[in-house]
């Protein structure tokens, strides 16, 4: 390439490199400035400095004195875990159900499953709460997990997978004598694995950073999960701002972490849900 | 199928292979419907069965007490409401929360990957990296975070602004500014996302189509006008109507850790007070009318 044109090249790609820079900032700057106000000492939580002056950990011992946060960290992960094998299990079983034998009527169900995309958690929130309650459930993990036990976006996220199988080889199969399961765990799932952990990622992240529902479930800090918690810490104590950001760092952190190590995986995960 | 069946089983007798053929298709009946159970089953219990019992409860007066039996008061719960001021403001916020957000989700993240179209790998990963960590940290923290950032007394971003001479402005306290403090915090978060969707769209456009139109004259702009936005136009669809049908949901995290509808109802829409009425007023047949009339929306 000749170097008027690199330059050229290089000269159209920089209002592109200047709205990125921006983006990034913007998308980083939020989130560094909560963990300098975490590491700084509690007289200069208030500094305006960009980085911390005599960094130390008082905030992290002033928060884990006061909330139980080893027990909610223990919780969100069980919960996460248990939530995720659930919902993808139920998927792969749907989503191969749906794609192997269609027919009228299976159509007509997975355009009821669609439907339940779109409804809002908060239209059926009180009949869920009154059942959980009922049930004896409340402030439970159970009632956290159980009705991530399936959703109808894990389904659809799986089914194309499913569907674009070869033909050829579950016949193959079929002639070798393979039943039903057979096909799917020997045969089907062996080759979806991208699949399954792309939507596995997806599911346990959603899950960790859920809202709502742990909103209504929990009553006591020491059966919550972290974001709950952290709203309940957040509601007692609003100005302990150093403390405050440590919390809040601390429960970014996990996941944070296994960004760094599968960003690449969790980013196109995303991605590719979206361009369905 | 069935003449793949008939080949395999051909060496058989007439009457084992119609034995053979039902019980494979036993087994195939069999797992074809158990397959669907787990999942519907699940679904059944949580989205379908509450969504009938939700419209039920509407026409009932109830404080959820299991000592207290419901009251039959037929439409009166949903008359009550589309004459409550409350509830006309939380509809009128949910059109602002919906509609203001597309240009935070879509029109913004398609002007920044248009241009940068140019950029290379190596920075590119590096952006790629970078503007998607809002997507992935929890809701709560980002709540958290901004009442840090744009408190009125200490918030670094009032800091920046009183600097540069202006009165600090309080965005999540004040109720000009309230609700479009939480719609930037709601947009920011996916800001990252839609930019990298929108820009995977991008790389799937066939490279032989700019070739063309640079052969043919064409410049940036028209480049960008006729050949990729018609070509990327079924991601942007998508991601307005992910915008308009959830915008407004996404905000309730915001709403309820930061506002709590308020100032003066300024943030309050229709899913926040759902939930206000629901369980901070224990109005059982409110909440689900008003949930009802939020689900005939759709």
């Amino acid at each position: 390439m000749k170097a008027s044109s690199r330059f050229s090249k290089a000269l159209q790609a920089t209002p592109g490199h200047l709205l990125l820079v921006m983006l990034s900032f913007v998308a980083i700057f939020p989130l560094y400035w909560m963990f300098i106000t975490a590491l700084r000492a509690p007289n200069e939580v208030f500094s305006d400095i960009p980085w911390p002056q005599n960094p130390d950990f008082s905030n992290f011992r002033r928060l884990l004195s006061e909330i139980p946060f080893a027990r909610m960290m223990t919780n969100t992960f069980v919960v996460s875990v248990a939530s995720t094998i659930l919902q993808v299990a139920t998927a792969v079983l749907a989503a191969y159900s749906f794609a192997r034998w269609e027919s009228p009527v299976s159509r007509w169900l997975y355009a009821l499953l669609t439907l339940t995309w779109l409804i809002p958690a908060q239209v059926v929130m009180m009949p869920n709460f009154i059942l959980v309650s009922q049930l004896g459930l409340l402030d439970t993990l159970t009632a956290l997990i159980l009705p991530h036990a399936a959703s109808a976006f894990a389904i659809m996220l799986l089914y194309p997978g499913f569907r674009a199988f070869p033909r050829e080889l579950i016949e193959a199969a079929i002639i070798d004598g393979a039943g039903p399961w057979r096909i799917l765990f020997y045969v089907m799932l062996p080759n979806m694995r991208a699949a399954i952990a792309s939507l596995s990622i997806l599911v346990f992240i959603s899950i960790w950073n859920e809202y709502f529902w742990p909103l209504l479930v929990t009553r006591r800090i020491e059966n919550s999960v972290i974001q709950i918690g952290l709203q309940m810490f957040f509601t007692s104590e609003g100005t302990m701002w150093g403390p405050l950001m440590s919390a809040a760092s601390l429960a970014s952190l996990p996941i944070l972490l296994i960004y760094l190590v599968l960003q690449r995986q969790i980013v196109s995960s995303f991605v590719r849900s979206g361009l369905r | 199928m069935a003449l793949l069946d008939q080949a395999a089983t051909s060496h058989l007798s007439p009457r084992q292979q119609v034995l053979v053929r039902l019980r494979r298709f036993d087994s195939n009946v069999l797992a074809r419907w158990l397959c669907l159970l787990p999942a519907f089953l699940t679904l059944f219990v949580w989205v379908y069965w509450p969504l009938a019992e939700s419209f039920r409860l509407s026409f009932y007066e109830w404080n959820m007490l299991p000592t207290v039996a419901p009251e039959w008061v037929g439409f009166d719960n949903y008359l009550r409401l589309l004459q409550l001021p409350e509830m006309k403001k939380a509809a009128w916020n949910t059109v602002l929360y919906t509609f203001g957000l597309v240009p935070l989700t879509v029109g913004l993240p398609l002007v920044v990957a248009l241009a940068a179209r140019g950029v290379g790998e190596r920075a590119g990963a590096i952006y790629r990296a970078l503007i998607f960590i809002p997507m992935i940290i929890a809701p709560v923290v980002v709540a958290i975070v901004w009442r840090w950032l744009l408190s009125p007394d200490h918030g670094i971003i009032n800091e920046v602004i009183t600097s540069l001479g202006f009165s600090p402005i309080r965005f999540l306290q004040d109720r000009n500014t309230a609700l479009w403090a939480i719609l930037f915090i709601t947009g920011w978060k996916l800001l990252g996302f839609s930019t990298l969707v929108i820009a995977a769209a991008m790389t799937s456009i066939d490279p032989a189509l700019f070739e063309a139109a640079r052969l043919e004259g064409a410049s940036a702009s028209q480049v960008a006008l006729h050949i990729i936005i018609p070509l990327i136009s079924p991601v942007l669809l998508l991601l307005t109507m992910l915008t308009i049908l959830h915008g407004a949901q996404w905000s309730f995290v915001y709403i309820n850790v930061l506002t709590h509808g308020g100032p003066l109802q300024s943030t309050t829409n229709l899913y926040f007070l759902l939930y206000d009425y629901g369980f901070s007023n224990f109005a059982v047949g409110w909440s689900t009318a008003a949930g009802m009339i939020s689900f005939a929306i759709y």
